[in-house]
């Protein structure tokens, strides 16, 4: 198999170019696009990101959707928030109970879906408008400011170009990349996600991969809401509010299938990668924010006909 | 080790599935299990296999009774089967769907290269082509199917169902399997297997259980004691009938279709023949031959490359079904009429009435839909469909009834050549009678046929003229005297004469 | 067949001649809310309140139909909020920018959020990509678009006639705007009964392999009910612009996604296609904009509305779901 061949098969490659040409051509025309100042402040927009990102692909590896990742991980802010500010939680508390709220709301969603029968997109569209709900009653729109001096000192540090805020997502990366490739359950989420009937058969549980997809979707949403409240230094009720588009967008052109049983974790992390390069020189590069959504429908466009063009040629549609 | 089902009985909503059943399956023996379709095999099959209980009887392995909560019960059990539909994971390695229950591990990860020795192992006994490594999605039907075999033997079952897992393989693979079946048989495994296809129950069972109706007609018979009519009448509960078709007279001039040199995207070359109204031309082949590819190539659906196609006298460039409905007067019956030929979620009159919707709607468009059922309700009628409504949902209807659902609408919209592709497959004997005598009545009135079908009997009954595809080419042409014998040795030299040698089947 | 599929097939299954049952069950729900409502808040039935709720409800229905409009094939419309938004700006544009007559800018209005819908679904027919991801792509893009152009400035200098629209009143109680709302029902209603174009949209929708040996022209049918999701936001969105007076950016979006599911999801239109609930859609409306406005009139939080509705939502469909499965059991022959 020639190399051109090889890379055309290896799907985040056109990401992979995409970003190298964007970098090189952002260091060309923005000459501030270098220096260690902007790399991290470009690096530090991606944490949060990130982990959105694999909240959702972990769901659509099992070919299901959340609806709800936004409005569970505003949630769980708004409740780190407020056992930190009202009730004085060590952080070494409220982030594992943080954490443990956002695999609660998975696991509430999980079992709806897997015990009802009925679709998850119906499911967590009902649980997300109820966690929003919940979580404006509680907090009547008004955030909780009092955050602790040493997180939002952790969402600030950085080494070099390196923030501190990015390290967990890219532990997360890893840890998400040899679960899916490497480990029994994991390739069993992939399994019943690629033929649910033929993983059934094969004696894999419906209801525990189900469950298991949301519970991990909703821990990482969590996860990405603990982020938020660090690096925006308080707890607000809107966290969450505009993550459920950019949820679906990066997983899928990192190459996830929407049906289910294919998801790259490598391929969402340079698709997220590519979206804060582009965020990032249309800031350096002055232009309209307004730019950022048509950029955004652009793209996805782009990598999905990328994609089926790659099917189509490798013979392997 | 054996496996016994002593009066076992299934009920579902509206029918009785399985009344009092039993089955003997002894360890170190083929057992056939056969019957018409709604006769209770696959429900008998899932009772088996683990996926539903039965509500009244036992379930007895080496005469311990058991109860199979969940399709892993049963496969812990050591019941391993090979089911009708594919049952693989399109993404994942061929290596890693035979493995899927059990993958190797090293420190706690997933071990590839294990994964791909151990099955080797089991491929190897049947294809040794096949790539463990290869993703499933790259392969052809038939090495799916012997995926799914390779799959079942890897698990070391002492009991091994299959059911129709000759469907798409070809006969080569056929051979290989049976071999590596007896072999199994004489260590001791305790094989079940469930085919439609005669000769190759002859061939490999030693004793046969029939199911009629949700009944036993035979239990554990020995397959030494059966023959062909005896099977046949105790299957559909009376002597077989062979079709009456009528004789016609096809006027060699009035040509509808004729294909000249024409070549396909999918990779068809040199494809030429005539067609004639009235004239039932058969297109036989094996799985794989290219028979439905070249339907659907005609019908606009895949795409002619070289070549040409005149429909009555005249080029004719299709782009579409759309197309050849409409301006051709095509129609096709699709060899996959649940996926392609039907609208499980939709009515009857929807169904049939989807060709002639066009004529029916009034000056600004609109229909009736009591204008669409009456227009619908003679077709029914004459193909005797049984059905308490023209409303029922065809997903709720019988296999048989289905087909004739699916062939209704062609007839709806009156079409003069019409491609029939595998019209009887998983029907029962006796609507696979009316359904051949349909199609002779449809020639007689005029229309053109085109039968794809891989069913000797059935071609040799109904056609005047068979082609013969094989490896996407036309390799021979047979004028058919209906004499079974001299026919298909006819039809099957053709075959051979260009691919590889295979075995003769027996029985 | 996975539980899922089956409930989906429970689903469709009431619809296989376009039936009524489910609808009565949600038409008691919405009548017991209306008794709960009107006995705590009096002025819950004042005819101000029921102008209200009808006016919002007009919307909400319309905007539903633009959804079921793409749920019909089998997929959904990602964009209903975007081109909605477009419609809005463009009609005000041409209304007070261009000093367009009235009708002319709503016209050229409905037109680009039919040509919107349009181009859609000629991606998603010619592509082959889910409706999912093309809408979801298309709905950056038209907003981003339309960001871009109209810089977010709101419109606030539109004809008076169209605030008037907005705010009149038929026998004291009901606006124009849900007498047109229901009138595209009655419109949708019959076409997806008793039209041609409507039996060949929901033949592709059940089964698009099926339909297309069958030969029904799959992908014109698909672009066309894609347009008509187009024209129907575009239509909402309209209908805003006249309650608003005005032509906002902040219209429409993210917004509209929920109520645009919800209509359709309540009422009993199948998110896997094949079938509508035109008379469901409006129900499911109407249940949600009662809950909102009873909410409004109790005084209890807004705040606290989306989780009902969230819950509400959820019960909904497993009641659902568990008298599909009872009907089932019981082996009632479905219609």
């Amino acid at each position: 198999m020639t190399l051109f061949r090889r890379l055309l098969l290896v799907e985040w490659s056109g990401l992979a170019v995409a970003i190298l040409l964007g970098a090189l051509a952002l260091s060309v025309i923005a000459p501030n696009f270098l220096t260690e100042f902007n790399l991290y402040v470009m690096l530090r927009s991606l944490s949060v990101g990130l982990l959105v990102a694999f909240a959702q692909m972990v769901t659509l590896g099992v070919g299901q959707m959340n609806i709800a990742v936004g409005a569970l991980g505003g949630l769980t802010a708004i409740i780190f928030g407020a056992t930190i500010e009202l009730y004085g939680f060590p952080l070494l508390l409220a982030i594992p109970l943080a954490l443990a709220i956002g695999a609660l709301g998975g696991l509430i969603n999980g079992l709806l879906t897997a015990r009802t029968g009925v679709n998850a997109f119906i499911i967590t569209l009902a649980t997300a408008s109820a966690f929003t709900g919940i979580n404006f009653g509680i907090t009547g729109s008004i955030p909780f400011y009092k955050m602790p001096a040493s997180l939002v000192a952790f969402g600030d540090h950085h080494l070099g170009a390196m923030p501190y805020l990015l390290v967990a997502p890219l532990i997360v990366a890893f840890l998400l990349g040899l679960f899916f490739s490497r480990a029994a359950p994991g390739r069993e989420l992939l399994a019943f996600g690629g033929n649910p009937q033929a993983a059934e058969l094969s004696g894999i549980s419906r209801e525990r991969v189900v469950v298991s997809a949301h519970v991990l979707s909703g821990l990482l949403a969590a996860a990405a809401a603990v982020l938020a409240v660090a690096q925006l230094g308080s707890a607000q009720p809107t966290i969450g509010a505009d993550w459920l588009l950019l949820s679906f967008a990066a997983p899928i052109i990192g190459g996830a299938a929407l049906t289910g049983g294919h998801i790259s974790v490598l391929g969402t992390l340079f698709a997220v990668l590519l979206l804060g390069l582009i965020q990032n020189g249309m800031v350096l590069a002055k232009v309209d924010p307004y730019w950022v959504q048509f950029v955004l429908g652009a793209l996805i466009l782009a990598a999905v006909g990328l994609n089926r063009w790659r099917a189509v040629n490798s013979g392997v549609a | 080790m054996g496996l016994a089902l002593e009066a076992v009985s299934k009920t579902f909503p509206g029918v009785k599935a399985l009344d009092s059943v039993s089955l003997d399956l002894k360890a170190g023996e083929i057992h056939a299990l056969m019957g018409e379709n709604g006769a209770g095999k696959s429900t008998l099959i899932k009772i088996v296999t683990g996926l539903i209980r039965p509500d009244s009887g036992r379930v007895l392995l080496d005469g311990r009774a058991v109860q199979f909560g969940s399709p892993r019960d049963a496969l812990s059990e050591g019941v391993s089967a090979v089911h009708q539909e594919r049952n693989l994971i399109p993404r994942f390695s061929v290596g890693e769907n035979i493995l899927l229950e059990r993958l190797p591990t090293r420190n706690g990860l997933v071990d590839y290269g294990a994964v791909a020795r151990e099955a080797r192992r089991y491929l190897e006994l049947l294809d040794p082509g096949i790539d463990a490594r290869a993703k499933v999605l790259s392969l052809s039907v038939a090495q799916m199917q012997i995926v799914e075999i390779a799959k079942a033997l890897s698990s070391e079952a002492k009991i091994l169902l299959l059911d129709e897992p000759t469907a798409s393989i070809t006969e080569h693979e056929t051979a290989a399997l049976f071999k590596l079946l007896r072999k199994l048989r004489d260590d001791g495994v305790a094989i079940v297997f469930v085919s439609h296809k005669l000769e190759e129950v002859f061939a490999i069972a030693d004793r046969i259980t029939v199911l009629r109706d949700g009944k036993n007609v035979a239990r554990g018979a020995p397959m030494e004691d059966m023959t062909r009519q005896t099977l046949v009448s105790l299957m559909i509960g009376r002597p077989e009938r062979v079709a009456e078709i009528a004789e016609r007279q096809v006027d060699p001039s009035r040509v509808v279709l004729e294909a000249r040199g024409l070549s396909t995207t999918r990779g068809h070359k040199n494809i030429t023949f005539a067609l004639r109204y009235g004239e039932i031309l058969g297109l036989y082949g094996l799985v794989g031959a290219g028979r439905s590819e070249l339907a659907h190539a005609i019908l606009g659906d895949a795409r002619i490359s070289g070549g040409e196609l005149l429909i009555r006298g005249e080029p004719a460039r299709i782009r579409d079904v759309h197309d050849a409905s409409t301006r051709f007067r095509m129609g096709y019956v699709s060899e996959d009429r649940k996926q392609e030929g039907l609208i499980l979620m939709h009515s009857i009159t929807r169904n049939v009435a989807v060709t002639i919707w066009r004529r029916l709607a009034n000056v600004i468009g609109l229909i009736n839909p009591r204008a669409e059922s009456r227009a619908v309700a003679p077709f029914i009628k004459r193909l005797d469909v049984r059905t308490p409504s023209l409303g029922q949902l065809v997903g709720n209807l019988s296999g048989g009834n289905q087909q004739k659902v699916s062939i209704a609408k062609w007839l709806a919209v009156q079409s003069e050549i019409l491609i029939i592709d595998e019209p009887t497959v998983g029907i029962d004997i006796k609507t696979k009678t009316y359904l051949h005598e349909l199609i002779g009545e449809i020639a007689c009135e005029g229309a053109a046929i085109l039968l794809i079908s891989s069913d000797m009997a059935e071609m040799i009954t109904l056609a005047d003229r068979i082609l013969v595809m094989h490896g996407f080419r036309l390799v021979g042409e047979v004028a058919n005297d209906h004499q079974y014998e001299t026919t298909s040795r006819a039809i099957i030299g053709y075959i051979h004469a260009v691919g590889d040698v295979t075995p003769a089947p027996a029985g | 067949m996975t539980d899922e599929a089956m409930s989906e097939m429970s689903a469709r299954r009431r619809f296989g001649l376009g039936g009524v049952p489910a609808q009565f069950g949600l038409a008691i729900i919405i009548a017991a809310f209306w008794a709960v409502f009107a006995w705590r808040a009096p002025g819950f039935l004042s005819p101000f309140n029921l102008f209200s709720v009808g006016r919002a409800l007009a919307v909400d229905i319309v905007i539903g139909f633009a959804q079921m409009a793409a749920l019909a094939t089998g997929g959904m419309n990602l964009s209903v909020g975007s081109i909605g938004v477009c419609a809005v700006m463009t009609g005000g544009y041409l209304m007070q920018t261009l000093a367009l007559p009235v009708p002319v800018a709503i016209l050229g209005a409905l037109g680009l959020g039919a040509a919107l819908g349009w181009l859609n679904g000629f991606v998603i027919a010619r592509s082959g990509v889910s409706a999912f991801i093309i809408t979801l792509a298309s709905a950056n893009l038209y907003s981003g678009a339309m960001l871009i152009l109209t810089k977010a400035v709101p419109l606030n200098s539109l004809p008076m006639e169209v605030g008037a629209f907005g705010k009149m009143k038929i026998a004291g109680l009901v606006s124009p705007l849900l007498v047109i709302a229901l009138a595209v029902g009655l419109v949708l209603f019959v076409f997806y009964r008793h039209s041609v174009l409507g039996r060949q949209i929901l033949a592709a929708g059940a089964n698009a392999r099926a339909a297309k040996m069958s030969g029904v022209p799959v992908d014109r049918v698909i672009t066309i009910s894609h347009a008509l999701s187009g024209l129907l936001a575009a239509t909402a969105g309209m209908m805003v612009v006249a309650h608003l007076g005005a032509a906002m950016p902040a219209v429409g979006g993210e917004d509209w996604l929920l109520p645009s599911f919800l209509g359709p999801v309540l009422g009993g239109t199948p998110l896997s296609g094949g079938a509508v609930a035109v008379a469901g859609t409006m129900l499911g409306a109407l249940l949600v904009t009662t809950i909102r406005s009873g909410l409004l009139v109790l005084q209890i939080g807004n705040y606290w509305l989306q989780l009902y509705l969230g819950v509400i939502l959820l019960l909904a469909v497993l009641v659902d779901r568990y008298r599909a499965l009872y009907q089932e059991r019981r082996g009632i022959p479905m219609r």
